[in-house]
C-alpha cells in the first residue's frame, strides 16, 4: 500500500508545474494538489525558508526536472529552467563542461561562474584548461549524479547571496541533494539513449584538390580541377613509391588524377557515429522517526557521436544519513563519490584536431585507411605511417591529421576521482536556539594523458606525451547559529548568526616528454624521450578566507517580511576586510487588499545587497620568470635550453589590490490571476561592479604587457519574468503552459583608460572587453570604409582592409526565453520545451576557413559570361576571365563553345562594377585567414526544441504481474529534436575557449548533439 | 548530555586551531611559491638575448623578408601579407617581444651591473639593447626610447628615429668604454666573436643608416673579424632552441612561406637577373638556400641548408662589416677598396657555402663587363647592395638597404609600385599609449630611409 502512494506522488510529480523553476512565488502553483515543494525554499547557507517571505529573486528547479532533461551534467541540465540564467555548453563530447552566466558578466578577467553550495558547502565547479586549442574539459559540478538531486535553487541577486561576500557576485546556487522518506522504497531506473550530430557543414563535390583549377597533390586547397572532366581512374606509377593500408589496400604513387569519385559521404562516415549511452540508476531511501537515510549507485556510460576513442563514463554512490540522538541532538552525513573516465577529442586550432583535417579535406580525396606502411620506390618501408589528404602516400606525417588518425591513435584521457563529505551536527541548546556545525570536504583528482604518436601532424610529428595531474580541495568549517524570538505579538524575529572558514588549495604536478626514442610502440611513460625533451612542471596555490555573518528575519503581522544581513570577511588574497551587508523586502499585499477573482495573491519585493569578487592569489608582487620569447607563430626560444635565465616578468604586480565591489538593487512582484490559475513573477534589477580586477593591457614600450589592478567598471541591467498557466485541471487531464523571459544589458562603462583587454581567441580575432561595449565583445579587423562608411576600393574595384581593428560583434543576446507545456493525462506524463536565445553574435571562423580552402559549397559555385564581359571582369591578382580562361585550367575558368566563358566562383560588385570572387579572394582578403574578421560575424541566435518527454506508468495489474509491487513506468526523452538558427554548419550554442570569458568564437569546435533517451523505471 | 558540551568545546577548540591567527592568512598570497620575487642580473642576460634573437630572425625577420622580396607568403594569411595587406594587430608580438622581453630586461640589468660594479655585464647588456633598438627602429622608426621602459610612465613617448639611432650609438660606446672586448655573457649566442667587434659593426650598421658613411667605415674598420660572426645558438636539437625559420617552416606552418618566385630565387636560377658569370657560380649558394618541392615548389632550406633546425643564425655579421666598408669605400670614391672588401665576402662565400667566386678586378666592372653598370662605380656599387641583399638571406638588413638606397638594386613590389617602408605601429600600443601615433602607412617612408 504504501508503495502505491509513493508512486502515485512522484509519478504525479515528476512532470508538475513545480518541476520547473518558477520565481518566488507563494509555490501553491495550480497543481498544488501535488507536493507543494515551492512553498520551502533552500537559502544561501543550506537552510530552508518559506517562500512567502523572501523579498529577493530565487529560481528553483526540482531534481525531477533534471533528470527528464536527459543530460548526463546538472549544468546542462539547468538549461531553459529558469530565467536570466544562461547555460552554454562548450561542445557537444561527451561530458563536456559548460558555462553558467547569471544576469551577465560580473568581472573581466575573473571568474564569471557562480559559487556552487551544495548540502550548505562550497564545492568546485572549476572547468580548468579551456584555450583555442586541446580537447574539451569537464566542469566539476558534472560529477553529481542529477538523480541524487532533491532541488536547485537559483540565487541571482546580490541580497539573496550576500553572506558569501566575495564569493557571490555571480550568484549562488544550491543544490540538495536527497534525503531518505518515511517509509522504504527502491527505485531502479534505467535509460539508453541515442545521440547524433545535430547541425553539419555541407561541402562542394564539383572542384578536386588543388590550385589554380589543377589537381595537385598534398595540396591543402579544393580549388582544383573539375573532378567530371576526369578521365575516370587514376594514373598509377606502378614502380613509385606506395602505401599499404593495415587492412592491405594499396595506395600508389598517382602520376594523373582521374578518379571521379566524390569522398564527401565515405569520409564523413569515417567520423560520425550513433552516440550510445547507457544510464543505470538506483536509489534505496528509507525512514522513521528517529533516522532516516538516502542511498543511491549509479552509471552513466557514454559513447560519444565521434567514431573512435570519445566516451564518458561516470560512476557514482551516495549516502545521506541523519540519525536523531534524542530531542535536542541530530547528527548526519552527506557522502558521495565519484569515479569519472572520460576520452576527449583533439579540436579547435589544432592540426591534430578533428574538424580542422575532416573539414578541410578535398572531397575527391579518401580518407579511408589512415594507417598503415609507406614503401619508398626502391622498396624502403616506414611503419606506422600515417596517410592523409595532404600526404597521400603517408611518406611522412601530413600537414594535418587524418580524421581516423585523430579519432583512433591518439590518446587523450581524464580519470576523475571527486568526493565530497559533509558532516553536520545539530544541537538545539535552548528551546528556541539551535546550533548546526557542519565540515566540509571536497575533492577531486583528475590525471590527464595526452598522447600523441609519431607521424601525428605537424610538431607532433615526432611523438609528444603528456601527463598532468590535477588536485583540488576545499576544506570548510561552518557553524550556524539559528533562534527565534517573538518580539511582540505582531513581530516575531528570526536571528542566524554563522562562522565560515575555508581553506582551498590547488595542485598540480606534471610533465611532457616528445621526440620519441622508441617510434613504434605507445608507452605513456616519460623514458621515451632524450632528456632535454623532457619537460616537468608543478604549480601550486592556496586560498584562506574566513568570514562571520548575521542575518536577521522580521516577520511583522505576517505579511512584512523584511531581511537584513552583514558579513565580513578576511582574505589571504586581500589586505583589508570586506563588508557585504543586504537588505529585503516583502509585502504580501493581498494580506491588506482582499484577493478578487482576478487578483487572487499578490507579493511585492525589494532588496539590495553589496557583494564583491575576490582578487586571485599572488598578484601583490611583480614575479620573475623563467625567460623565453615566441612569436605567436609557435615558434619559440625556451631560456631553461640556453643554460636557465630568470628575469622578470611582463605583468606588474600590485601590492593594494581590493576586492571588486558589486551592489545591486532589485524589484519585483510576484503575482497570481484568476485563482491561482495565472502566476506571473516580475524582476527589474540593475547592478554596478565597480574595481574589477584585472591584469590591464599596457604599452608594451613601458616595458610590461600587463599591470594587475582595480581598473574597471562594469554594468548589467534587466529584466526578468517566470509564468505558469493552468490551462486545464481535471482528475485526468492537466495540462499547463510555462516559461520565462529574461533580458541582460551588459556594460563596460570603464577601463579607466586601458587598452581593449584579450579574453580570448586569436591575434586576428578576440572577445574582448571594450569600454562601451557589452563584455566579450567581438574584435577584429574591418574592411576599409571612408567617413560616409563606404567601401574603400582598390584600383581593381575590391575592398580593402582597414589598418586598424576595432569591435566587430556582440555574442551576448539581447533576450532569452523559453516556453513549455507539461501535464498528464491518466497515466500519460508529457513535457515540451521550447527554449530561444536572440540578438547573438558569433565569429564564424570555421566558415571563414573553409571558404579559404574552397571547400564550402558557396566556393564551388560556376557562372558564365560573355567573351566581351569576360576581357573586363578581374579577379582579386587583377586577372581578367578572358586571360584567367585562356590558361586552360578547367577548374578556374574555361572557354564555352559559342565564345562565352564560364567560371568557377561568382561575380560580386562591391561599388565599381562586377570584379570576380575566386581563389585568389577567398584564399586573401576575402577568406578566413584575410584579415578582415568583420564578414564572418553571423547572427548565432537560435531557437530550439530544448525538450519533449513522455512517460507512462504502466496498468498495475501488470507490474503485479511481474511482481514489481511499486510499479513500472516507461519514459522517452528527446533533447534538441530540432534547431532554427541562421548560423551555418554548427549548433551555435558552443564556445572554442570553453567555460573562459571569452564568448561567441567558433573555430573547428566539435559539434553539437541531438538525443533520443528510452527510460524504464520500477520501484521496489 | 556533558558528553555532548565535550564534543561542542572539541569542535570549538578544532576551529580555533583550524583558523589560526590572522597574519598567516595574510602570509599565504604574498609570494607565489612557484615563482621568484627577484634575480641576479647574470642570470637575466641571455633572456634579453633570446629576445633579441627572437625578433631579428622570427616573425619580424619574416615580413620584413617578404618585403624585401627574400620570401614569398604563400600560404593562409601570409597570403594577404605578400599582398602587403597589413593590419596594426599583426605587428603586436615583435613589438611586446622587443620590449618587454628585450628593452626592458637589458635597461634592468644595465642599472643593477652598475651597482655591482660588473663592467663586463654591463658592456653586453648595452650591446643589446642596442642591438634591439636599432632593429625596432629601423622597422618601425620612430619608436620609445627616451621615455620607455620607466616605472612611472605610462604613455611613453615616440623618439625620432634619428635619435633613438645616435642613442644606440651611444649605448655602443658606453660598451666600449667599459671594456667589451671579451665573450662572457654570451648566453643565447655561440661561436668566437668578441663583444668589442660586435659593438662596432653595429654602430657601422647605425652609422650607414644614417648615411654617415666615414663614420661607419671607422666603425667597422674595428668591426667583426672572420670566423666571428655573432651566431644565435640552434646547436641543440631540440623544440625551443632550433632555428626560428625551421621551427616556423617545418614544425609549425609548413608551407606557410616559399622561395617560389622571389627575388632572392630570381637571382640565384637561371633567370632574368642570373648572376653566374665567369668568375662566378651561385649553383651552390642556390642548394645551400633553397629546396625544391618540399612544402611549395621552391622552399626556404630547412632541410640541409641554411636554415636547417641545428644551424645557427647570424645576428651580425663579417660579410656584413666587409659590405658595410665596401659600400662607404665606394661612397667615398675609392674602388679599390671597395674591391677589396667585395672580394673578401667572395672569399668568404667560397669557404663557407662553396660554388666558385673568383677575385673580381676593376676591369670586371662597367658597360659590357662582367658586372655591367654605366661605369664601374656604378656597377661595383650595385653588386656590392646585391651581394649583401644576397649574403644576408632571411636578415632584416636587406629591407634597410632597399629603403635607404631608394631600392637601387630593382626589387619589384608584389603588388603596386612600391615596396613597403615601414612596420604599422601595434595595435596594442595605439590601445593602450596616448602618446603613440596612428597606425600609419605601409608604404610611408620614414625619417632615415626618405
Amino acid at each position: 500500500m504504501r508503495f502505491k502512494h509513493l508512486l502515485i506522488a512522484i509519478s504525479a510529480s515528476s512532470f508538475a508545474p513545480s518541476a520547473f523553476a518558477q520565481a518566488s512565488g507563494p509555490g501553491g502553483s495550480p497543481g498544488s494538489d501535488t507536493i507543494d515543494v515551492g512553498t520551502v525554499t533552500v537559502t544561501a547557507i543550506g537552510t530552508t525558508k518559506n517562500v512567502r517571505k523572501i523579498g529577493y529573486a530565487v529560481s528553483q528547479v526540482q531534481g525531477k526536472g533534471l533528470v527528464s532533461s536527459g543530460e548526463s551534467g546538472v549544468i546542462q541540465a539547468l538549461t531553459g529552467k529558469a530565467s536570466n540564467v544562461q547555460i552554454t555548453r562548450s561542445t557537444g563530447d561527451p561530458g563536456s563542461g559548460a558555462y553558467i552566466q547569471i544576469r551577465g558578466q560580473n568581472t573581466i578577467t575573473g571568474s564569471n561562474q557562480p559559487l556552487i553550495v551544495v548540502d550548505g558547502i562550497p564545492v568546485s565547479n572549476s572547468s580548468l584548461g579551456g584555450g583555442v586549442d586541446g580537447v574539451v574539459q569537464q566542469s566539476r559540478l558534472n560529477d553529481l549524479n542529477p538523480s541524487d538531486i532533491e532541488s536547485v535553487e537559483v540565487l541571482k541577486g546580490a541580497a539573496a547571496a550576500a553572506v558569501w561576500g566575495t564569493r557571490a557576485a555571480n550568484g549562488v546556487i544550491v543544490i540538495t541533494t536527497k534525503k531518505g522518506k518515511r517509509g522504504m522504497s527502491i527505485e531502479f531506473s534505467s535509460t539508453y539513449a541515442i545521440d547524433q550530430v545535430n547541425r553539419e557543414y555541407e561541402k562542394q563535390g564539383t572542384f578536386g584538390q588543388g590550385a589554380g583549377g589543377r589537381w595537385v597533390a598534398n595540396n591543402a586547397n579544393s580549388w582544383g580541377d573539375r573532378i567530371a572532366l576526369r578521365s575516370g581512374s587514376d594514373s598509377i606509377n606502378a614502380a613509385g613509391a606506395r602505401f599499404v593500408a593495415d587492412d592491405g589496400t594499396v595506395y600508389g604513387t598517382i602520376v594523373r588524377k582521374g578518379d571521379r569519385t566524390v569522398y564527401n559521404d565515405k569520409n564523413r562516415e569515417q567520423v560520425f557515429r550513433n552516440g550510445i549511452t547507457w544510464n543505470n540508476n538506483l536509489s534505496i531511501s528509507s525512514g522513521n522517526d528517529k533516522s532516516n537515510m538516502f542511498f543511491s549507485l549509479s552509471d552513466w556510460n557514454q559513447q560519444g557521436i565521434m567514431k573512435g576513442l570519445s566516451d564518458y563514463r561516470r560512476t557514482t554512490a551516495r549516502l545521506n544519513f541523519t540519525q536523531n540522538i534524542n530531542d535536542k541532538l541530530t547528527v548526519g552525513l552527506n557522502a558521495s563519490m565519484a569515479k569519472i573516465i572520460s576520452n576527449r577529442v583533439q579540436m579547435g586550432s589544432n592540426l591534430d584536431g578533428l574538424y580542422l583535417g575532416y573539414l578541410r579535406t578535398a572531397p575527391d580525396f579518401d580518407n579511408s585507411d589512415h594507417k598503415g606502411t609507406y614503401y619508398s620506390a626502391a622498396g624502403v618501408p616506414k611503419f606506422n605511417a600515417h596517410r592523409g589528404y595532404r600526404r597521400y602516400l603517408g611518406d611522412a606525417a601530413p600537414t594535418y591529421n587524418n580524421p581516423g588518425w585523430t579519432l583512433n591513435e591518439q590518446t587523450n584521457t581524464s580519470d576523475v576521482s571527486r568526493f565530497i563529505l559533509t558532516p553536520e551536527v545539530t544541537y538545539k541548546w535552548r528551546e528556541n536556539q539551535k546550533l548546526i556545525a557542519r565540515l566540509g570536504h571536497d575533492m577531486s583528482t583528475d590525471r590527464r594523458i595526452t598522447y600523441f604518436p609519431v607521424n601525428s601532424a605537424a610538431n607532433q610529428a615526432n611523438g609528444a606525451f603528456t601527463d598532468d595531474n590535477i588536485q583540488e580541495s576545499e576544506s570548510s568549517l561552518h557553524f550556524i547559529n539559528q533562534g527565534n524570538h517573538k518580539l511582540s505579538s505582531d513581530i516575531n524575529l528570526n536571528t542566524t548568526f554563522g562562522y565560515l572558514y575555508t581553506y582551498k588549495n590547488f595542485y598540480n604536478i606534471g610533465g611532457t616528454a616528445s621526440q620519441f626514442i622508441i617510434r613504434d610502440q605507445d608507452r605513456f611513460a616519460f623514458i621515451n624521450s632524450t632528456t632535454e625533451n623532457k619537460d616537468p612542471f608543478n604549480s601550486f596555490s592556496e586560498l584562506i578566507n574566513n568570514r562571520v555573518y548575521g542575518i536577521l528575519d522580521f516577520d511583522i503581522k505576517d505579511k512584512i517580511f523584511l531581511q537584513l544581513t552583514g558579513a565580513s570577511e578576511a582574505s589571504s588574497t586581500y589586505a583589508d576586510r570586506f563588508f557585504s551587508p543586504s537588505a529585503s523586502l516583502a509585502y504580501e499585499l493581498t494580506k491588506d487588499v482582499k484577493p478578487s477573482n482576478l487578483l487572487s495573491y499578490a507579493k511585492l519585493r525589494l532588496s539590495a545587497g553589496r557583494v564583491g569578487v575576490a582578487p586571485p592569489a599572488y598578484i601583490w608582487n611583480t614575479n620573475y620568470v623563467a625567460a623565453g620569447s615566441s612569436s605567436g607563430w609557435g615558434d619559440y626560444l625556451d631560456g631553461s635550453l640556453y643554460g636557465g635565465s630568470i628575469y622578470r616578468s611582463s605583468t606588474q604586480g600590485n601590492p593594494d589590490i581590493k576586492p571588486e565591489m558589486k551592489t545591486e538593487t532589485e524589484i519585483g512582484a510576484d503575482l497570481k490571476f484568476f485563482k491561482n490559475k495565472l502566476s506571473l513573477g516580475f524582476t527589474y534589477y540593475q547592478n554596478k561592479i565597480e574595481g574589477a580586477v584585472l591584469a590591464i593591457a599596457v604599452a608594451n614600450s613601458t616595458g610590461y604587457a600587463n599591470q594587475w589592478k582595480n581598473a574597471a567598471d562594469l554594468s548589467n541591467k534587466g529584466f526578468e519574468v517566470d509564468m505558469n498557466l493552468s490551462l486545464i485541471k481535471s482528475d485526468n487531464f492537466n495540462l499547463n503552459l510555462y516559461g520565462n523571459l529574461g533580458t541582460n544589458r551588459n556594460m563596460v562603462d570603464n577601463l579607466n583608460g586601458a587598452a581593449p583587454i584579450f579574453l580570448a581567441g586569436f591575434t586576428g580575432t578576440s572577445s574582448r572587453a571594450v569600454e562601451g561595449h557589452a563584455m566579450g565583445a567581438l574584435w577584429g579587423g574591418k574592411f576599409a570604409k571612408d567617413e560616409n562608411g563606404k567601401m574603400i576600393l582598390d584600383a581593381d574595384g575590391f575592398p580593402t582592409a582597414s589598418a586598424e581593428e576595432g569591435v566587430i560583434g556582440d555574442p551576448n543576446p539581447s533576450w532569452r526565453g523559453s516556453v513549455g507545456l507539461n501535464g498528464n493525462y491518466k497515466n500519460l506524463n508529457f513535457n515540451l520545451l521550447v527554449e530561444t536565445c536572440q540578438g547573438n553574435q558569433m565569429w564564424a571562423g570555421t566558415y571563414g576557413v573553409l571558404n579559404n580552402f574552397g571547400v564550402t559549397p558557396e566556393t564551388a559555385t560556376e557562372f558564365t559570361v560573355s567573351a566581351a564581359d569576360a576581357a573586363n571582369i578581374v579577379d582579386y591578382r587583377g586577372v581578367t576571365l578572358a586571360t584567367a580562361a585562356a590558361a586552360g585550367a578547367n577548374g578556374l575558368a574555361s572557354v564555352n563553345a559559342d565564345g562565352s566563358i564560364t567560371a568557377r566562383g561568382s561575380l560580386k560588385d562591391f561599388g565599381s562594377g562586377n570584379v570576380w570572387l575566386n581563389q585568389y579572394w577567398y584564399t586573401s582578403l576575402g577568406g578566413g585567414f584575410g584579415s578582415v574578421a568583420e564578414q564572418f560575424i553571423k547572427d548565432a541566435s537560435w531557437t530550439r526544441i530544448r525538450e519533449l518527454s513522455l512517460s507512462y506508468a504502466l496498468p498495475k495489474s501488470w507490474s503485479d504481474a511481474v511482481h514489481i509491487p511499486g510499479g513500472i513506468s516507461v519514459g522517452f526523452t528527446g533533447r534538441n529534436l530540432a534547431l532554427w538558427t541562421k548560423f551555418e554548419g554548427l549548433d551555435p550554442e558552443t564556445n572554442l575557449t570553453g567555460v573562459s570569458n571569452g564568448r561567441g568564437l567558433d573555430y573547428f569546435n566539435n559539434p553539437g548533439t541531438k538525443s533520443y533517451l528510452f527510460n524504464i523505471k520500477f520501484n521496489l | 548530555m556533558k558528553k555532548i558540551s565535550y564534543i561542542l568545546s572539541f569542535a570549538l577548540a578544532l576551529s580555533v586551531g583550524f583558523t589560526s591567527c590572522k597574519k598567516d592568512i595574510k602570509e599565504i598570497n604574498k609570494n607565489n611559491p612557484g615563482q621568484f620575487s627577484d634575480s641576479d642580473p647574470t642570470l637575466m642576460i641571455s633572456g634579453a638575448q633570446l629576445a633579441n634573437v627572437l625578433v631579428n630572425e622570427g616573425e619580424a625577420a619574416r615580413l620584413a623578408g617578404i618585403f624585401s622580396g627574400h620570401h614569398v607568403g604563400w600560404d593562409r594569411q601570409f597570403v594577404s601579407y605578400n599582398d602587403y595587406v597589413m593590419t596594426a594587430g599583426d605587428f603586436n608580438t615583435p613589438w611586446g617581444n622587443l620590449y618587454t622581453e628585450g628593452i626592458a630586461q637589458c635597461r634592468i640589468i644595465r642599472a643593477k651591473a652598475a651597482k655591482a660594479n660588473n663592467k663586463q655585464l654591463n658592456a653586453v647588456a648595452c650591446i643589446t639593447e642596442a642591438n634591439l633598438l636599432l632593429t625596432a627602429s629601423a622597422l618601425w622608426g620612430d619608436i620609445p626610447d627616451s621615455e620607455a621602459c620607466t616605472e612611472g610612465i605610462s604613455s611613453p613617448k615616440f623618439d625620432k628615429m634619428s635619435d633613438v639611432h645616435m642613442h644606440a650609438i651611444a649605448l655602443l660606446d658606453s660598451a666600449l668604454s667599459y671594456g667589451a672586448n671579451h665573450a662572457n655573457f654570451s648566453g643565447a649566442y655561440v661561436g668566437n666573436h668578441n663583444w668589442a667587434q660586435v659593438a662596432n659593426t653595429l654602430k657601422a650598421r647605425a652609422y650607414l643608416r644614417m648615411k654617415d658613411y666615414t663614420k661607419a667605415s671607422a666603425a667597422a674598420t674595428s668591426g667583426i673579424a672572420a670566423g666571428k660572426d655573432l651566431l644565435a645558438d640552434h646547436s641543440q636539437a631540440t623544440p625551443g632552441a632550433w632555428n626560428l625559420y625551421y621551427d616556423f617552416l617545418d614544425w609549425n606552418r609548413a608551407g606557410y612561406i616559399s622561395a617560389s618566385g622571389s627575388h632572392m630565387q630570381k637571382l640565384l636560377d637561371s633567370s632574368s637577373f642570373f648572376r653566374n658569370n665567369a668568375k662566378t657560380d651561385e649553383s651552390d649558394r642556390y642548394a645551400y638556400y633553397f629546396l625544391e618541392d618540399y612544402y611549395t615548389p621552391l622552399d626556404p632550406n630547412i632541410d640541409n641548408g641554411i636554415f636547417a633546425a641545428t644551424n645557427n643564425f647570424a645576428i651580425v655579421s663579417y660579410v656584413e662589416n666587409q659590405l658595410i666598408l665596401a659600400e662607404c669605400a665606394i661612397r667615398n670614391s675609392d674602388f679599390n677598396a671597395a674591391l677589396t672588401h667585395l672580394n673578401n665576402v667572395r672569399a668568404d662565400n667560397a669557404t663557407n657555402i662553396g660554388g666558385q667566386y673568383d677575385a673580381y678586378v676593376s676591369a670586371d666592372f662597367g658597360p659590357g663587363q662582367m658586372v655591367p653598370g654605366t661605369d664601374a662605380n656604378e656597377a661595383i656599387k650595385k653588386e656590392i647592395l646585391v651581394e649583401k641583399y644576397t649574403s644576408l638571406y632571411g636578415q632584416i638588413e636587406p629591407w634597410c638597404d632597399l629603403r635607404r638606397t631608394n631600392n637601387l638594386i630593382g626589387v619589384v613590389p608584389n603588388k603596386g609600385t612600391k615596396l613597403p617602408q615601414r612596420f604599422l605601429v601595434p595595435q596594442e600600443e595605439i590601445n593602450a599609449n596616448k602618446n603613440a601615433p596612428a597606425a600609419g602607412d605601409l608604404f610611408a617612408p620614414l625619417e632615415l630611409f626618405p
